[in-house]
Formats: C-alpha cells, sequence, structure tokens
C-alpha cells in the first residue's frame, strides 16, 4: 500500500483537520513574521486542494467514498453505537473543489489586501475555521455533525463580516446573519431532534433509508419543513435573502468570496435533504417540493436583478447579481425534481429533467468564479480608490488596467454572454426548463439581460469616464491580488471553451448522485 | 475525430469566414441604400442613390479618426470591432437562400437560437459600451438608453423564441428543437391549427415590431436620437470607427431579416418548381434578397418613415406591456392549439386549406 | 482527450461549440482589422478636435461633473417599472425583526403548501 492510496483512504478526514489544524497554528506561526504566515497558509490550503482533487480523482471513477471516526463501517450499522461518518459522492466533492478554489484565491488575495490591516492573526484563523466548516459542510454523511459545522461556518463567517469594525455598517450586517443564522441552525437542530426521535439515527443514510412511504407521517414533514427553510435561508433564496446583499457588500472582498462558498454549502444541504434524505420519499404527492423550487428560484431571480439596478454601492450591487444567480441554480435543479417527484414521469422519457438539473448544478461553480471574480475586483477597485459608492468613481480603467480586463471577463461570464462559462450552463438552463413550463425559461432570459445592463453600469461608472483629479495617482492593484483575480479569469475562460468536458468530467457525477440517492443510502447494506 | 475532419473544419470556417464577411457587408449596403431610397420616395424627396451607403464608408475610410480626450483609448477603438465581428458571426449560423448554414454541414455546430439571441446582444453591447467609453455626457446619456431598449425588447423576443421551440418540442421524433435546421425543416404554419395559426400571427407581428427597436431605428432610436442628443452613442466617433459601426448597422440587419426568415418564412422555391442543381440554388438565393427585402421593408422601412419617435419610457412600456402582452397571447394560443386540435379533431389550417 | 476537448455542447436540444466560434471570430476579426487597417488613422492630437462635443459650450474645469452618475442610469427603465422598485425598496427595511418575519412567514407558506396545517 503505497502512500497515495493511504492519503486517498484518510483523504476525507484530513481535508477537514489540516485547515482545522492551521487555523490553530495561525496565531503560534504568525509571531514568525508576516510573510512566513502567509506562505504557512498558502501551503496548508494547497495540500488541502491536492486531497481534495486526490479525493476527487476517486470519486469520479464511480465510487462513494466512507470514513468513520473512530471504527469501521460496521460499528456504525449497529444500532447502538454513534459515530462521526463522512460520506463522499460526486455531489459532495464537487462542493469540495469550489470551496478549495474559493478559499485559495481568498488567501492568495489578502497577501496584499490585508496587509495594512490590524489583527490580522485573528483573520486567517477564523477563515481557516470558516473553511473548515464549508467542507464539513459538504463531506459530512451525519444530520448532527452537518449542524455543527454550519455553526461553525456560521460563527467564523459572521466574526470576519464585522472585520471592519469601525464601520458601523458592517457590524450591523454582521450582527443580522447573527441572528438569522442562530435562529435557521436553531431549527435545523430541532428537525434533526425530530428525525432523531422517530428514527433513532443521526447518519443521514441511515436515516433516509428508514424514511420511507410507510413511515412517512407529520414529524417527517414538520423536519423537512423546518430543515428547508432554514437552510433556504442561509442560502439566501427570497424572499428571505435580505441578509445577504448586507453581508457580502460590508465583509471585506476576500471574504466575500469564501461567502459565496458558504451560502453554496447551504444550498448543498438544500439539495441534500430533498435528493437524499428524503429520497424515498421523494414520490409522495404532499413532497410536491420541485414546483416550489423553481418558483422560488425565479422569485429570487427576479429579485435580484430589480434590487441590484438601482443598487450603487458596488460590492452590494454584486451581492444582488450573486443572488440573481442563485436562482438560476433552484430553477435548474428544481425542474428535474418536479420531475424526479411525479411516479407518472420517468427520467428516461424526460431528459430534459437531467440536462436543466446539469445545468443548475454547473451553473453553482460557474456562479461561485463568475461572482468571485467580480467581488475580488470590487475589493481591487476599493484598495485602490478607498471608494465604494458607485457615484464616486469613475475613469479608473486609465490607471488599473488588468483589474479592468479581469472585470470585463466577469462581466461578460457573470451575465452569460459567448463564450464565457456562465452561458454554457445557462444555455443548459434555457433549453430544459421551457419543457416543465415555457415562461421559465423566458423569465431566466430576461433577467440574464438584465444582469448584464447591471454590470455594464458597473463597468461605465466605476472604470469608464473622463479623468477624475482624485484618482489621478491610483496605481494598479498590487501582484497578489492580480494573480488571485487571474486564477478566476482563466478558469472562467476555461471552463467557457470547454464546457463539454467539464459537464462530463465535473457536472455529470454530481448530478448522477443527486439522482440516484440509492447507491448513497446503500452503502450501508451493500459495503464498502 | 480524425485529422481530416479537423483541416476540413478548418478549411470551411476560413471560406465560409470570408465568404459571409463579403455577403453581409455588401448585402447589407446594399439594402441600406434602398431602403434610404424607398424611405425618401415615401416622404416625397427623390433621394441618394442607391449605392450612396457605399460611398459614405468609403468616405469615412478617408476621414480622420479622433480619439477624444476623454475617453479609454483601447476600450473606445475595440468596441466598435468587436461589434462588427460579433454580428458577422451571426451570419455563420444562418441558412441563406438554399444553402444551409456555413457551419452547419462538416461539424455538428449548428445555429442555436439562444446562442443567436446572446450573439444578437454583441454588437448592441459593443454600441453601448463604445458610448460610455467616449467620456461625452451625450454619448452616455445614449448608450444608457440603448440598455434600457435592450432589456425592454427582449422580454417579447424571448417568448417568441421559446415558443416556437417549446411547440416543435411537442412533435414525435424531433429532437434539438432550438436548432435552427431543425426549425426551417418544420415550418410551424403547416401543423398548426386555426388557434395556433392566430397565435403565430400574433408573434410574428411582435417580432416585426421588434426589429427595428434591435437596429435601433425610429420610433425606438432614442439612443441616438440626432434632434436631442445629437446622434447619441455615436457622437463621439468619426473615421473608420464610425464606419465599423455603420457596417455593423448594415450587417446586423442581414442577421436580423435573416432570422426572421428562418423563423416564419423557411420556404424555397425550388421545390415547387421542381428544380434542382444550380438553378435551384440561383433561384432560391433570388427568392431569399426578396424575402429579405420585404421583411426589411415592413419591419424597417414603413414603420420608420411612418411614425415618431418614442421616449425612453414609452419604449420601455411598449415592450414591457402591449408588446409582452401581445407574444403572451400568441403563447397561449400556441399552447392551446394542440389540445384543441385534438380534442375537437380539427385539422391544421394548411389542410383546411388544402395545400398539402 | 483531445477529442473530448473539440467536442461540441449537446444540451439535448441545441448546439455550442466555443472552439469554432472562437475560430470564426478570429479570422473574422482578421479581415476586419485588415480592412480598417486601410482607414486613416491620424488625428490631431491636443487640438479642439479632441475636446468633448456639448453643442458649444465650454467645457467644465473640474471633469468629474462631466461624468453622468451611475444613479441616474437607465432612467427610462427605472421610471417605468417604478411601482415594482418602490414595492421591493419597502420589503428590504434592513431589520433583523423583519428577517425572521419573512422567515416565519416563509414556513407558514411551506406548511401550507406540504399540508401540514
Amino acid at each position: 500500500m503505497n502512500i497515495l492510496d493511504i492519503l486517498l483512504q484518510q483523504s476525507p478526514a484530513l481535508i477537514v483537520a489540516t485547515p482545522l489544524l492551521g487555523a490553530f497554528l495561525t496565531p503560534l506561526i504568525g509571531k514568525l513574521g508576516y510573510n512566513v504566515r502567509n506562505i504557512f497558509i498558502i501551503i496548508i490550503l494547497a495540500v488541502t486542494a491536492f486531497l481534495v482533487f486526490l479525493l476527487a480523482s476517486d470519486v469520479f471513477s464511480g465510487n462513494i467514498h466512507t470514513y468513520v471516526f473512530g471504527g469501521t463501517t460496521s460499528t456504525v450499522l449497529s444500532n447502538t453505537v454513534i459515530r462521526i461518518l463522512f460520506e463522499v459522492d460526486g455531489l459532495s466533492i464537487f462542493m469540495a473543489i469550489i470551496t478549495v478554489i474559493l478559499s485559495l484565491a481568498a488567501v492568495i488575495y489578502s497577501w496584499a489586501f490585508m496587509r495594512e490591516e490590524t489583527g490580522q492573526d485573528k483573520y486567517y484563523t477564523l477563515l481557516l475555521l470558516m473553511t473548515t466548516g464549508m467542507f464539513g459542510m459538504v463531506l459530512t454523511g451525519d444530520l448532527f455533525n452537518f449542524f455543527v459545522f454550519l455553526e461553525i461556518t456560521s460563527i467564523a463567517s459572521c466574526a470576519l463580516i464585522a472585520f471592519w469594525t469601525h464601520k458601523a455598517k458592517a457590524v450591523e450586517a454582521a450582527f443580522n446573519y447573527m441572528v438569522i443564522s442562530t435562529i435557521g441552525a436553531l431549527f435545523v437542530l430541532l428537525s434533526i431532534a425530530f428525525l432523531y426521535g422517530k428514527y433513532d439515527a443521526l447518519n443521514i443514510a441511515k436515516l433516509a433509508s428508514r424514511i420511507t412511504p410507510v413511515s412517512f407521517s407529520f414529524i417527517d414533514k414538520l423536519s423537512l419543513i423546518l430543515l428547508l427553510a432554514a437552510l433556504t435561508m442561509k442560502a439566501g433564496i427570497a424572499p428571505m435573502h435580505m441578509w445577504l446583499p448586507d453581508a457580502y457588500g460590508r465583509a471585506p472582498a476576500s471574504i466575500s468570496i469564501i461567502l459565496v462558498g458558504a451560502t453554496q454549502a447551504s444550498l448543498y444541504g438544500v439539495f441534500r435533504i430533498c435528493f437524499t434524505l428524503y429520497g424515498n420519499v421523494i414520490q409522495i404527492p404532499e413532497v410536491s417540493l420541485g414546483w416550489i423550487m423553481v418558483i422560488l428560484g425565479l422569485i429570487t431571480m427576479l429579485i435580484g436583478v430589480f434590487m441590484a439596478m438601482i443598487q450603487i454601492d458596488f460590492k452590494k450591487l454584486i451581492a444582488y447579481g450573486a443572488l440573481a444567480e442563485l436562482g438560476y441554480m433552484f430553477l435548474g435543479v428544481g425542474t428535474g425534481l418536479t420531475i424526479l417527484s411525479n411516479p407518472q414521469l420517468s427520467l428516461a422519457s424526460n431528459s430534459f429533467a437531467l440536462q436543466a438539473m446539469k445545468g443548475g448544478i454547473f451553473h453553482i461553480i460557474n456562479d461561485a468564479l463568475d461572482v468571485g471574480l467580480l467581488f475580488l475586483v470590487a475589493g481591487a477597485v476599493y484598495y485602490a480608490t478607498k471608494e465604494s459608492s458607485l457615484n464616486n468613481l469613475g475613469g479608473i480603467a486609465r490607471n488599473m488596467k488588468y483589474t479592468t480586463v479581469f472585470f470585463l471577463i466577469g462581466l461578460l461570464a457573470v451575465s452569460g454572454i459567448p463564450p464565457m462559462n456562465g452561458f454554457a450552463s445557462k444555455l443548459l438552463i434555457y433549453e430544459s426548463v421551457y419543457q416543465l413550463n415555457p415562461i421559465l425559461a423566458i423569465i431566466a432570459i430576461l433577467a440574464s439581460i438584465m444582469l448584464l445592463a447591471i454590470m455594464v453600469k458597473v463597468f461605465y461608472s466605476a472604470f469608464l469616464g473622463p479623468k477624475i483629479d482624485r484618482f489621478q495617482d491610483i496605481r494598479e492593484a498590487p501582484k497578489s491580488m492580480l494573480i488571485a483575480m487571474g486564477i478566476l479569469a482563466s478558469l472562467i475562460i476555461f471552463f467557457g471553451l470547454f464546457p463539454d468536458l467539464i459537464v462530463n468530467t465535473l457536472v455529470e457525477p454530481a448530478v448522477k448522485a443527486i439522482t440516484h440517492p440509492t447507491s448513497y443510502i446503500l452503502w450501508l447494506t451493500g459495503g464498502v | 475525430m480524425d485529422i481530416g475532419t479537423v483541416s476540413i473544419t478548418i478549411l470551411t470556417v476560413i471560406f465560409g469566414a470570408i465568404g459571409v464577411t463579403l455577403f453581409g457587408i455588401i448585402i447589407g449596403l446594399l439594402y441600406k441604400g434602398i431602403d434610404r431610397k424607398i424611405a425618401a420616395h415615401m416622404q416625397g424627396r427623390v433621394g441618394p442613390p442607391i449605392r450612396q451607403p457605399f460611398l459614405d464608408v468609403i468616405k469615412l475610410f478617408v476621414k480622420e479618426n479622433i480619439v477624444p480626450d476623454n475617453a479609454i483609448p483601447w476600450v473606445f477603438h475595440l468596441a466598435p470591432i468587436i461589434g462588427l465581428i460579433a454580428s458577422i458571426t451571426i451570419l455563420l449560423y444562418l441558412p441563406i437562400g438554399g444553402f444551409p448554414a456555413v457551419l452547419d454541414g462538416i461539424i455538428t455546430s449548428k445555429g442555436d437560437l439562444i446562442l443567436l439571441l446572446y450573439l444578437l446582444i454583441i454588437p448592441s453591447l459593443a454600441l453601448v459600451t463604445g458610448g460610455f467609453s467616449s467620456g461625452s455626457p451625450y454619448a452616455i446619456v445614449g448608450a444608457q438608453r440603448e440598455m434600457a431598449t435592450m432589456i425592454a425588447y427582449e422580454f417579447p423576443l424571448a417568448i417568441i423564441i421559446v415558443t416556437i421551440a417549446w411547440r416543435l418540442s411537442l412533435m414525435q421524433n424531433v429532437s434539438h428543437v432550438f436548432t435552427l435546421s431543425t426549425i426551417t425543416s418544420i415550418p410551424l404554419w403547416n401543423i398548426l391549427g386555426p388557434l395556433g395559426f392566430i397565435g403565430m400571427i400574433l408573434l410574428l407581428l411582435t417580432l416585426i415590431i421588434v426589429t427595428p427597436a434591435e437596429l435601433s431605428k425610429i420610433p425606438f432610436d432614442a439612443p441616438e436620437a440626432e434632434t436631442e442628443i445629437a446622434g447619441g452613442l455615436l457622437v463621439e466617433y468619426s473615421g473608420r470607427n464610425l464606419a465599423m459601426f455603420y457596417l455593423t448597422d448594415a450587417v446586423k440587419t442581414v442577421a436580423m431579416g435573416s432570422i426572421i426568415i428562418a423563423l416564419f418564412f423557411p420556404y424555397n422555391l425550388s421545390p415547387i418548381l421542381s428544380m434542382n442543381g444550380y438553378p435551384a440554388y440561383i433561384i432560391d438565393f433570388l427568392f431569399y434578397l426578396l424575402k429579405l427585402f420585404l421583411v426589411i421593408l415592413f419591419s424597417v422601412t414603413l414603420i420608420r418613415v411612418g411614425v415618431a419617435r418614442l421616449k425612453i419610457d414609452q419604449i420601455v412600456y411598449t415592450y414591457w406591456v402591449p408588446l409582452t402582452l401581445l407574444a403572451l397571447i400568441g403563447l397561449i394560443c400556441i399552447m392551446w392549439d394542440q389540445t384543441i386540435m385534438t380534442q375537437f379533431g380539427i385539422p391544421s389550417v394548411v389542410e383546411i386549406l388544402g395545400l398539402t | 482527450m483531445f477529442e473530448q476537448l473539440l467536442k461540441t455542447f449537446d444540451t439535448g436540444n441545441g448546439y455550442w461549440n466555443p472552439l469554432v466560434w472562437g475560430f470564426a471570430f478570429l479570422i473574422i476579426f482578421l479581415i476586419i482589422y485588415i480592412l480598417r487597417g486601410r482607414g486613416n488613422p491620424s488625428y490631431k492630437r491636443g487640438t479642439e478636435q479632441t475636446k468633448v462635443f456639448l453643442s458649444g459650450n465650454p467645457e467644465y474645469e473640474n471633469k468629474e461633473l462631466l461624468h453622468v452618475k451611475a444613479s441616474n442610469l437607465y432612467w427610462g427603465w427605472v421610471e417605468s417599472t417604478k411601482w415594482v422598485i418602490n414595492t421591493l425598496k419597502k420589503m428590504h427595511t434592513g431589520r433583523a425583526n423583519d428577517y425572521i418575519l419573512w422567515f416565519t412567514f416563509m414556513i407558514a407558506i411551506f406548511m401550507l403548501l406540504l399540508g401540514v396545517i
């Protein structure tokens, strides 16, 4: 057994443990100096990235990877013993890849972006904790464990949103976020308690195998509702989205980009619950979540674009744009769920449902890259000019050429203009959801055009226009920030030029994971 | 995919690109001339000669290419080029006359309606970016109006495109319904019943009113509005950059006209006259030019001479309320058509007229 | 691998091949660039020519005043969708109480839709 095999076997635990260890070592290493600490953190995340891709290569070959803390799979099987269990399938690893890309970009970006700030040790510790929480959320196979990691993510991100404590609005946004996420998490805990009380299990796979149409009752429905409401709120789905633009907009840019990942981890929770935890009862007519998801997606999209149209704060505007993007994911996956949950329709004869889900899932990673890039650009503009209101900016394309080009790439990608990556996923969504109802595709197209208008407005008012004396001497963003933006921009272009490759390698396994929940559930009896 | 296919693909793209560029620019300018001549006659003027647009372009090439102080030079120069290229690439996906689209044959890169919708955005986007980058208040006002107009007309346009694809997706054994070659091979007029026929007419009407906005012609030319904002987003452009925008407009007219033809009038003369070979190509191409002329006459010339310019908020209102409603009624008619046809056994319009 | 890179993206309802489009774009770019190169590239720098056109009015000393502010953009669109935007603005109060209220509201909606109450 060579070292790679051992690493692969232990990787689910290591992916979470490495950043956690890094988080607690950071204050110590911080004593050694600025550069040492930053290199240490980048190495920590690079190691994590290596482990994620190692695990991904195994999961993409069709395996579901499990890891039981302090035991073997048979330990979990017995009723009396409770063990934390990590279960990694296509969807989990897909989300883990997003998390690792975003956090790496954020850390590289922070090198220069945070140089002037005090309290950097705390910043990096919290950042790594937040990453740990996100990895835990997407990799865990245990419902209570999911709640724990959800809380870790919330607490760390809450503190990071308020990182600029001298700004009253940042503190306010953090407070609102804290209230929202605590209440949401309590409801998650409550419904976990309901489920535990009824089924005597916390393991997602075990619970899912016990929630059957026969056993399905009031308690299951109530838990489903509470879980769904709390997690959609944490994912920022309208009309429970109001915390999101504030939180995204007031946090430092390098945190906003990780927050994108954190909301998507909650989105992952929604999908996991709808498709896997309630996978056996998906066809009970009362649990017709598909249309609810679709409608919520449409509302989110429209509210996002309408509100973004009138924003004048750079980052808040992008945050509303990100909100609209969330709607597309819900629209795509919801369409798939509608067909899956209808006992009269089969997935085979309605291949559009599969395509819609592919589009929705593909859009998750595209959104992370596009919106992430835009946030980083917004941060770079703030770094150079110390202005965040679009009304006070103008003409900085003269001084910041690379940043302008990166913004342009982000603009085209987020509004889905060919040949960027956003176009590929939106094309998949448009060309499948119309079969459920033509109106869905029409509204999706409209929202994407409005997104274009919104981003063009930013492009004009921040980058174009006559020379402004105040900005005569501003300089291009520092190298580390350009590198972080460059990584995201090149990924955007790569995804845009080879959509077929990405869909086949990354997205297909994730879609398979949610359309075939039985393989996730049945590893218990099937054995690994 | 072996090396032979790849090299044939590359050659097709190269020659197709050259051919389409020439075709788009020449036909576009020619129709611009015809349009101006007819408009002049309708207003009781003699009008310029038909070759006037060619002369205009040549003259613009001779003129100085001024870059204003307030402009961001690289954006200012790049915008017109990108716009022109994007509008030419649209033609690569469109069937022209009896010829299939350039990219149809060897590779499976057929034209896709959603793709065309987005490619049509790029020239407008280039125009907007160019206007914004020139740093003149007039240009900026014009550019933001163009963007608002764009949001406005995409709504009914999206309804038209999705409706047609949706109706095709109901048919048996039809896949890839957004592909233009599928749409042109099954004209919807042939399969719809009376109700759907009315719906189709409503959609066509909407598309004809969307076209002038897509091409920023009166009554939807608030972005350029010579009388109030002095040419709007083009105010700072001159010389060869302006010529690029002039050509973009010409090519876009051909592209938009060809899309209308492909969606609504994909018929050719040669099957009716039972011709084949070269004569068929020639007669189909001439017939295509005639169709294009009629489309431009009705959607551009007649409307632009007949009515006055709307205010920008009126434009948004026009598209989002009356025209969207019109298109939605069309959509509903077409959605109900299938049910009503099967329920009451009503034959399709073509069968009623005995044309099959 | 090479073949996979060249494959057309098939959505089941349409095709999209970015590489072919990009290649065609490059070819046309070359043609247009050559065509454009035949035009006159010169202009008189620093003269009256390059001043902004303001219908003969003098240009402001402070150029920032020439920059149309972000909040003034898309007037026509905002004007004709005022009622939507004003309703939405009222929804976004920015108070945590209201956020929780919306959350409760959504739970109620879910309960109604899933038939719990």
